[in-house]
C-alpha cells in the first residue's frame, strides 16, 4: 500500500502537548473551580488529537514508510531532524493511548488539591517531552526533550508535597540529573569528535571515529539511558520514589519513563553501535540478568501494594535489555528478531504494568491504604477488579494467552537459537519467581478475610467514579489479551518496526543529510573529521 | 596549553562535584550538582575550537569561509549555544532542589538526610503518626520513616468516620 504523508504532521506530537498544557496553565489563572474542568477538558481534547496523529503515523509507518522533516527547513545537519518509523510510531501511540486511558483514573481519583496545583497541563507536558524524545533525530535535542520530560515529571512527583514525596523527589531528582550530566557529556564528546549532533550524521561518521572514542560514548549513553530505564546498577532513584506520588502518577510514569530510556537505548544502539552491540553483548546480558534478578528479589520484600510492582518494573527492563542485546546476532528467525520482540515486550509491558498498578491504585485509593497486610479478602466486594488484576498478574509472569507470553517466549526462543543457555535460563527462573510475586500480591489484596477494620470507600463513590476507575485496567488487560490471541500479527509489526530499526542505510537516506558548503564536496565526512581529529 | 588547562580544570569541577555529592549535607548536595554541571559546560565548551580573538561568523564568501575553515582562525559558535542551554536547564533544576531541600528542611528541622534522624523525625515531624504501632525503630530504613499517606478521594466527611477510618487514624 502506498501512503503519503505531509512530513509536517511530526510536529504535531510535540506541538499539540504543547500548545494545550500552554493554554491549561493559563487558566491556571482563573479560580480553581472554574480552571480544573477546563484543564480536564483541555487535556481530553489534546490526548484524543495525540492519539489520532500517532495512529496516523502507526498506519503509514507500519507499511514501510518513514519519515523525516527539518525543523525551519534548514537542510539536515544543520537544523533540527525529527524522525519517525515503525519504532517511532509504536512508541507514540502507545504512550499516547496510556495517557489518554489515565485521564478517567486521574479525574475520578485526584483529590481537588492536586488538581489545582496543575496536575492536567504537567501531565500534557510530560507528555510533550516523552514524544519530543520519540521523534527527535538530533542527539542533543534529545537531551533538551530528556529535560522537558524530567522536570515534568518532577513537579508531578512531588505535586501534592507530602514529607515521603518530598523525600521521595529529592532522590529521584539527584539521581536523574546525574544521568542527564552523562547524557549532555556524551553529546559534546560526541560533537567533539565527529563535528555533528544530527543522529544521521553520527550513524555516518561513528565508523570514522578511534575506536576508544566510541567506546566512551557508548558507554556513556548506555549509563545515561540506562538511568532513564532503571537498569542495574543505577536503578535506586525507582523503587525510593515511584511509590510516594498519588497513583495515578505512579501509573503515568511507569507508562512513560523508564520507557522512554529503553526506547532511546533501542534507537541508538543499532543506529550508532552496530558493532560495539555484538562486542558488548556478555556485558549487556549480565546487565541483563541482574536487572531481573535483583528487581524479582526486591520485589518479594516489599510491603506495599506500589513498591512492590515498582520492583517489578525494574525486573521486567531486564528483559527488554537482553532483547536487545541479541538483536544484531544472527539466527534461525533472521537477523533482528531479538529487537522485534523486545519492542513487543516493551509494549506489553507498558500495558501490563499500567494496567496493574491502576488497579493496585483503585484499591488504594479506596481501602485508605496500599500496606498488603491491611488488606484482604476484596474479591468479594470488586470482584470484576479482582479478575482483570488476576489477568494482568498472569500476562506479567507470563501465561498465555496474554501478551507476556508471547513476549517471554519470544525472548525465550531467540535466546536459545543464539546459544545464550545462561540468560535464557535466568529469564526463565526470574519469570517463575515472579509468577510467586504476582500470586503473594493477588492473595494479600483479595484472598482471604477482608481486614476487620477497613471497608472499601466505593460504597460512597457514584457509580461513574468507580466505572471511570475501573476503565484504564479493563482496557489494558483487554489489550493485552489481544495481543496475546493475535500475537503473530502484533510480532509481525514490531519485526518491521525492528528492521527498520537496524536499517542504518534507510535512516542515514531518509533524512537527506546536505554536503556542508566550504568543505570538499567528494569526501565531506572525512575532511571535517580530519580537522576535528587534529584539533590542537 | 589552553587545552591542557581546560582539560584539568574539568577534571577537578568534576572530582569536587562527585565528592560534594557523596557527603552528608543537602547543602552539598546542591553545590556538588552545581560543580557537576559547570564541569560538563566547560567540556563541551572545550568541544568548539579554542580560537583565539576569532569570530564565531563565518563571511558570506563561500572562498574566503573554506580558508578561514583550513586556516581554522573562526571560532565554533555551535558549543556555545549548547552551553547556554544547559546552563538555562541546570539552573532551572538547581532551584527547584533547592525548593525540595528547603521543604524537607522545614519538616526535618535539620540539613541531614533523614535516614540517620529517623528518631528526631517520630518525635518532632507533625506528620508522623502518633500510632505505638506504627513508630519505628531508630534505625528504620529512610523511606519507611513517612507512613504511607494518601489524600482523601471521595471528599466525603462522615465516609471517614462510617468506615471506621477515623479510629484507625486516631489510635
Amino acid at each position: 500500500m502506498e501512503m503519503s504523508l505531509p512530513p509536517t504532521i511530526l510536529a504535531f506530537p510535540v506541538a499539540i502537548p504543547l500548545a494545550f498544557a500552554a493554554l491549561g496553565i493559563v487558566f491556571q489563572l482563573m479560580r480553581p473551580t472554574r480552571a480544573v474542568p477546563m484543564q480536564q477538558f483541555l487535556a481530553g481534547i489534546a490526548l484524543v488529537c495525540n492519539l489520532a496523529v500517532a495512529s496516523v503515523l502507526l498506519v503509514f509507518t507500519l507499511s514501510g514508510g518513514r519519515l523525516a522533516f527539518q525543523m525551519g527547513l534548514w537542510p539536515a545537519p544543520f537544523g533540527i531532524t525529527v524522525y519517525a518509523d515503525a519504532l517511532t510510531a509504536i512508541m507514540l501511540f502507545f504512550v499516547g493511548l496510556l495517557s489518554l486511558l489515565l485521564l478517567p483514573f486521574a479525574m475520578a481519583s485526584l483529590d481537588a488539591r492536586r488538581e489545582r496545583q496543575g496536575f492536567y497541563p504537567m501531565a500534557l507536558v510530560l507528555l510533550m517531552g516523552a514524544n519530543g524524545a520519540f521523534i527527535t533525530g538530533d542527539l542533543f535535542n534529545l537531551y533538551v526533550f530528556y529535560e522537558v520530560l524530567l522536570m515534568a515529571s518532577f513537579v508531578l512527583l512531588a505535586l501534592g508535597g507530602t514529607p515521603s514525596q518530598i523525600n521521595g523527589s529529592i532522590r529521584y531528582v539527584v539521581l536523574n540529573l546525574m544521568g542527564s550530566i552523562l547524557l549532555l557529556l556524551a553529546a559534546g564528546i560526541t560533537y567533539g569528535t565527529l563535528g555533528t549532533l544530527n543522529m544521521a550524521q553520527i550513524a555516518e561518521r561513528m565508523p570514522l571515529a578511534p575506536p576508544a572514542v566510541t567506546a566512551l560514548i557508548a558507554g556513556l549513553l548506555l549509563v545515561a539511558f540506562g538511568g532513564k530505564a532503571a537498569l542495574f546498577p543505577v536503578f535506586f532513584w525507582l523503587p525510593s520514589s515511584y511509590h510516594t506520588p498519588h497513583p495515578a502518577v505512579t501509573a503515568l510514569f511507569s507508562g512513560v519513563l523508564t520507557k522512554v530510556g529503553m526506547y532511546s537505548l533501542f534507537r541508538t544502539f543499532p543506529l550508532f553501535f552496530p558493532d560495539l552491540l555484538i562486542a558488548w553483548q556478555p556485558l549487556l546480558l549480565v546487565l541483563a540478568g541482574l536487572t531481573m534478578l535483583v528487581g524479582v528479589l526486591g520485589a518479594f520484600a516489599q510491603p506495599t501494594i506500589r513498591r512492590l510492582l515498582s520492583f517489578h518494573i525494574i525486573s521486567q527492563i531486564g528483559y527488554m535489555l537482553m532483547g536487545l542485546a541479541v538483536a544484531l546476532i544472527p539466527s534461525p528467525f533472521g537477523v533482528g528478531f531479538g529487537l522485534a520482540v523486545a519492542i513487543l515486550f516493551l509494549v506489553h509491558n507498558q500495558l501490563v504494568k499500567t494496567a496493574l498498578l491502576t488497579g493496585g491504585g483503585q484499591v488504594e485509593i479506596e481501602m485508605g491504604t496500599g500496606k498488603l497486610n491491611e488488606l484482604g479478602g476484596l474479591v468479594s466486594q470488586k470482584p470484576l477488579l479482582a479478575v482483570l488484576f488476576f489477568i494482568a498478574a498472569f500476562s506479567l509472569a507470563g501465561f498465555p494467552p496474554t501478551s507476556g507470553f508471547i513476549g517471554k517466549l519470544g525472548l525465550i526462543e531467540v535466546t536459545f537459537a543464539t546459544d545464550k543457555w545462561l540468560i535464557a535460563g535466568v529469564s526463565i527462573f526470574v519469570s517463575l519467581l515472579t509468577t510467586m510475586s504476582m500470586i503473594r500480591l493477588w492473595q494479600y489484596i483479595f484472598w482471604g478475610k477482608p481486614h476487620t477494620q477497613r471497608r472499601s470507600r466505593s460504597e460512597y463513590a457514584p457509580s461513574t467514579t468507580q466505572a471511570m476507575l475501573l476503565t484504564p485496567t479493563a482496557v489494558l488487560v483487554v489489550l493485552s489479551l489481544l495481543i496475546g490471541i493475535f500475537g503473530q500479527r502484533a510480532l509481525d509489526a514490531t519485526q518491521i518496526a525492528a528492521s527498520q530499526a537496524i536499517d542504518r542505510k534507510a535512516y542515514i537516506e531518509t533524512v537527506n543529510l546536505q554536503p556542508t558548503p566550504g568543505v570538499q564536496a567528494s569526501e565531506p565526512s572525512a575532511a571535517v573529521l580530519g580537522t576535528r581529529m587534529s584539533a590542537p | 596549553m589552553t587545552a591542557l588547562m581546560l582539560a584539568v580544570l574539568v577534571g577537578v569541577l568534576m572530582a569536587t562535584g562527585a565528592y560534594l555529592i557523596l557527603q552528608r549535607g543537602q547543602i552539598k548536595l546542591v553545590l556538588g550538582l552545581a560543580l557537576l554541571s559547570h564541569g560538563v559546560n566547560l567540556a563541551l565548551f572545550g568541544t568548539g575550537e579554542l580560537t583565539r580573538g576569532a569570530p564565531a561568523i563565518l563571511p558570506h564568501d563561500a572562498a574566503e569561509a573554506a580558508q578561514l575553515l583550513a586556516a581554522r582562525t573562526v571560532a565554533d559558535p555551535l558549543p556555545q549555544a549548547l552551553i547556554l542551554t544547559a546552563i538555562v536547564i541546570s539552573f532551572g533544576v538547581t532551584a527547584f532542589i533547592v525548593v525540595l531541600i528547603s521543604r524537607r528542611d522545614a519538616f526535618t528541622g535539620s540539613d541531614l538526610a533523614p535516614g540517620e534522624l529517623a528518631g528526631v523525625i517520630n518525635s518532632a515531624d507533625p506528620f508522623t503518626p502518633h500510632d505505638p504501632a506504627l513508630a519505628l525503630p531508630e534505625a528504620a530504613d529512610d523511606y519507611d520513616v513517612f507512613a504511607y499517606e494518601l489524600d482523601e478521594v471521595y471528599d466525603l466527611p462522615e465516609a471517614k468516620e462510617l468506615l471506621g477510618h477515623e479510629e484507625i487514624d486516631r489510635e
